[in-house]
């Protein structure tokens, strides 16, 4: 017999097909709740995924091992958004149509929650975030609220940094925006709140992303004499920035998000350039029984204290009270009941619990209200929670906390 | 009125870096005659290579040396395997293959690398004024090494023999071949040169910003950009244009905001060819 090369190719693809059968055919276990941990594995939120993900496989095993939630173990997928919308939409699509996921956990960055929202909401199944974009709160994002957001808002991220700013004394500020949802949110936030005090935002830019220079940008915000920076930032173009603005020879202090002003940019930059960075980021709920337990946890399967990854924290909280809805839900439930219950279990009145197994048996007797390792997680109307902030400053190249800002 | 000279100075920089990509291009299109989309990740492997190079020997110039022997032989070994092959086909074929040795890079790129930004640790110093106006060391140093670069690829172009030859194809294929040029030699000394010439422009890219498997593909349209404008197929045109698109960008800026700084690039593109189609400095050509 001799096969043409499209023959050989297309025999390799039925084969290949083939192997994938028996392991779709496990998956689709009747008696499992399917959960998408759909993470930034690879991409700028690379150093945060891989934790997430872990952390998401590690809270069901807990859930599983208290017996399951309403009737059901959890199983879950595991897909990589590559911290890119389009690869986020491709693995969304996977989770939903072939895993038959009734949850997606995890995503990471603005641009990739709010492209894998409509499927989600398409699909009927609830989107746990980690994306701090406005427009995530409101439709058409979260028009039929199945979106809920373990991260503080850009909009709150720009009032703590307006808290700082009024703290350190600063007079004269100008943002520097990312020209996204999420840069433009931080930015616009912070003027808001500031403007709100009786401050005057000096000067502000919207940049755009991938140029090989950014001077005119930084040269409009330093004609304006600031005496601080505020930006709404990524690792990259704060990196270019900072080295700019070092070249141009100006003291000016800086107010970075914390997912850019990070000990990469350290390394990038060395110390003598980000000495004096303010870098804010929202805090765990650091010294909560739950915080301990998933601090444990991260410990075992990561190596490190769960203190460097803010967003692990909330993926162990996504877990925990999505299982403690079901629970609440009952056996059988659908997405929409389970929906249903989520404020129930994770809102004030009601029992303060700090594990899953904890809260199965409190709710026998009653309401409960999860308190999260990463915030005390009660969500507004929007789906939104209010996390605390932290002012941290660079210092001889360390990343030190100096002290936390609540809202 | 300084202000307006530093940004002068800034978009000169840049667009040194953006003509030495356009440079590239149009020296493909010249010779082998189609628009070459795997440039910009060329651009990318020879950062990723000088990256290396200098982590291995210490020293930013042989590991630039390295980065640029790098994007040379990848350009070498694109041209073997995929190009050289389809030379007898339509322009077209060789661009889309030429797209997918993109593809192919930036993929090996990120597979290998990582996603992560990686940057050159080099010396950042304040800058020194020269009547009011700061002048940045670095930037004085990019735009020497970007120069010194072209000024290489145009002694080789005109003052040596095989340089004669790849004009002599670049101007009328069939009647090199009829005068007795090997095609050969001319194609190997095209794809080092262009190739070598991508890489010092994502080398000097990723020293003035940083350096991830995308960034060479970002500066791409651009560097189309300055081909076209500076009439395609013309070497002087292409770095010419380059320089023009970096400046108008920077300058621009202050008046139309910066969300609109990638659109001026295509405005002053626009312009040029709605009053002068072919180029700042291309020939009038017949139909082929």
């Amino acid at each position: 017999m001799k096969l043409t090369r499209r023959q050989t190719l297309a025999s390799l693809g039925l084969a290949a097909g083939a192997g994938l059968l028996p392991r779709l055919a496990l998956s689709q276990d009747a008696g499992a709740f399917r959960i998408g941990a759909l993470n930034p594995v690879t991409g700028a939120g690379g150093p945060y995924g891989t934790g997430m993900q872990k952390m998401i496989l590690a809270a069901a095993e807990a859930v599983n091992a208290a017996g399951g939630a309403g009737g059901r173990m959890l199983e879950i997928f595991a897909e990589d958004t590559q911290t890119q919308p389009q690869a986020a939409v491709l693995a969304a699509k996977k989770l939903i149509d072939v895993n038959k996921v009734q949850a997606i956990l995890g995503t990471w960055s603005s641009g990739v929650s709010l492209a894998v929202i409509p499927l989600t909401n398409e699909a009927g199944i609830p989107l746990f975030h980690c994306s701090g974009a406005p427009a995530l709160s409101v439709p058409p994002a979260n028009e039929k609220k199945l979106g809920y957001r373990f991260q503080a808002t850009n909009d709150r991220f720009g009032r703590a940094f307006a808290e700082i700013a009024k703290k350190e004394g600063f007079k004269r500020p100008a943002t520097m925006a990312f020209n996204n949802a999420s840069g433009i949110g931080n930015t616009e936030g912070f003027t808001r709140a500031w403007t709100a005090m009786g401050g005057e935002v000096v000067a502000s830019v919207v940049y755009e992303p991938a140029q090989p220079s950014y001077r005119a940008e930084l040269q409009k915000i330093l004609d304006a004499k600031p005496d601080v920076i505020v930006t709404g930032s990524y690792l990259a173009d704060t990196t270019i920035i900072l080295r700019e603005w070092y070249q141009t020879g100006e003291e000016t202090k800086w107010i970075i998000p914390a997912w850019a002003a990070n000990p990469e940019l350290v390394k990038a930059l060395g110390p003598a350039v980000v000495e004096g960075i303010i870098s804010v980021d929202s805090i765990s709920n650091e010294g909560s029984p739950a915080f301990a337990a998933y601090d444990a946890a991260y410990q075992k399967a990561i190596g490190k204290s769960g203190l460097g990854n803010v967003y692990a924290a909330m993926a162990w909280d996504m877990v925990t009270v999505l299982a403690l809805a079901m629970e609440a839900a009952g056996p059988g439930a659908d997405a929409s009941a389970i929906n249903a219950k989520m404020r129930d279990v994770a809102n004030p009145d009601g029992t303060k619990v700090s594990s899953f197994a904890e809260g199965k048996a409190a709710l026998k007797n009653g309401k409960i209200n999860y308190e999260g390792a990463s915030s005390i997680l009660d969500f507004d109307e929007f789906g939104d929670v209010t996390p605390d902030f932290a002012a941290s400053f660079i210092r001889n190249g360390e990343i030190k906390r100096e002290y936390q800002v609540k809202l | 009125m300084t202000s307006f000279v530093e940004l002068l100075l800034s978009g000169i920089t840049s667009g040194l870096i953006i003509g030495l990509a356009g440079l590239s291009v149009t020296l493909v299109f010249g010779i082998a005659r189609f628009s070459n989309a795997a440039t910009g990740d060329t651009m990318t492997l020879g950062a990723y290579g000088a990256l290396m190079g200098t982590s291995l020997t210490g020293s930013l110039l042989a590991g630039g040396l390295i980065g640029l022997a790098a994007g040379a032989l990848s350009a070498i070994l694109a041209y073997v395997l995929v190009f050289r092959p389809l030379q007898n086909r339509s322009p077209i074929s060789s661009l889309l293959a030429s797209i997918g040795v993109a593809f192919f890079i930036r993929a090996v790129l990120g597979v290998v690398f990582g996603h992560d930004q990686m940057v050159f640790q080099m010396d950042l110093v304040r800058p020194f004024r020269l009547h009011g106006v700061r002048i940045q060391p670095n930037d004085l140093k990019f735009a020497g090494v970007a120069i010194l670069t072209l000024a290489l690829v145009f002694v080789v172009l005109h003052l040596t023999p095989i340089g004669r030859r790849m004009r002599a194809v670049a101007d009328n294929p069939l009647l090199a071949r009829v005068s007795g040029i090997a095609p050969r030699p001319v194609m190997f000394t095209l794809w080092a040169i262009a190739g070598a010439v991508a890489a010092v422009a994502g080398i000097l890219l990723g020293m003035k910003t940083v350096v991830s498997p995308e960034s060479g593909w970002d500066m791409l349209l651009p560097a189309f950009a300055a081909a076209v404008l500076g009439g395609i197929g013309h070497p002087v045109g292409a770095v010419l244009a380059g320089v023009i698109i970096g400046v108008a960008q920077e300058l621009a800026t202050p008046f139309v905001g910066f969300t609109y700084k990638i659109a001026i690039s295509f405005l002053v593109l626009l312009l040029v060819l709605l009053v002068r189609p072919r180029g700042l400095f291309g020939k009038i050509e017949g139909v082929r």
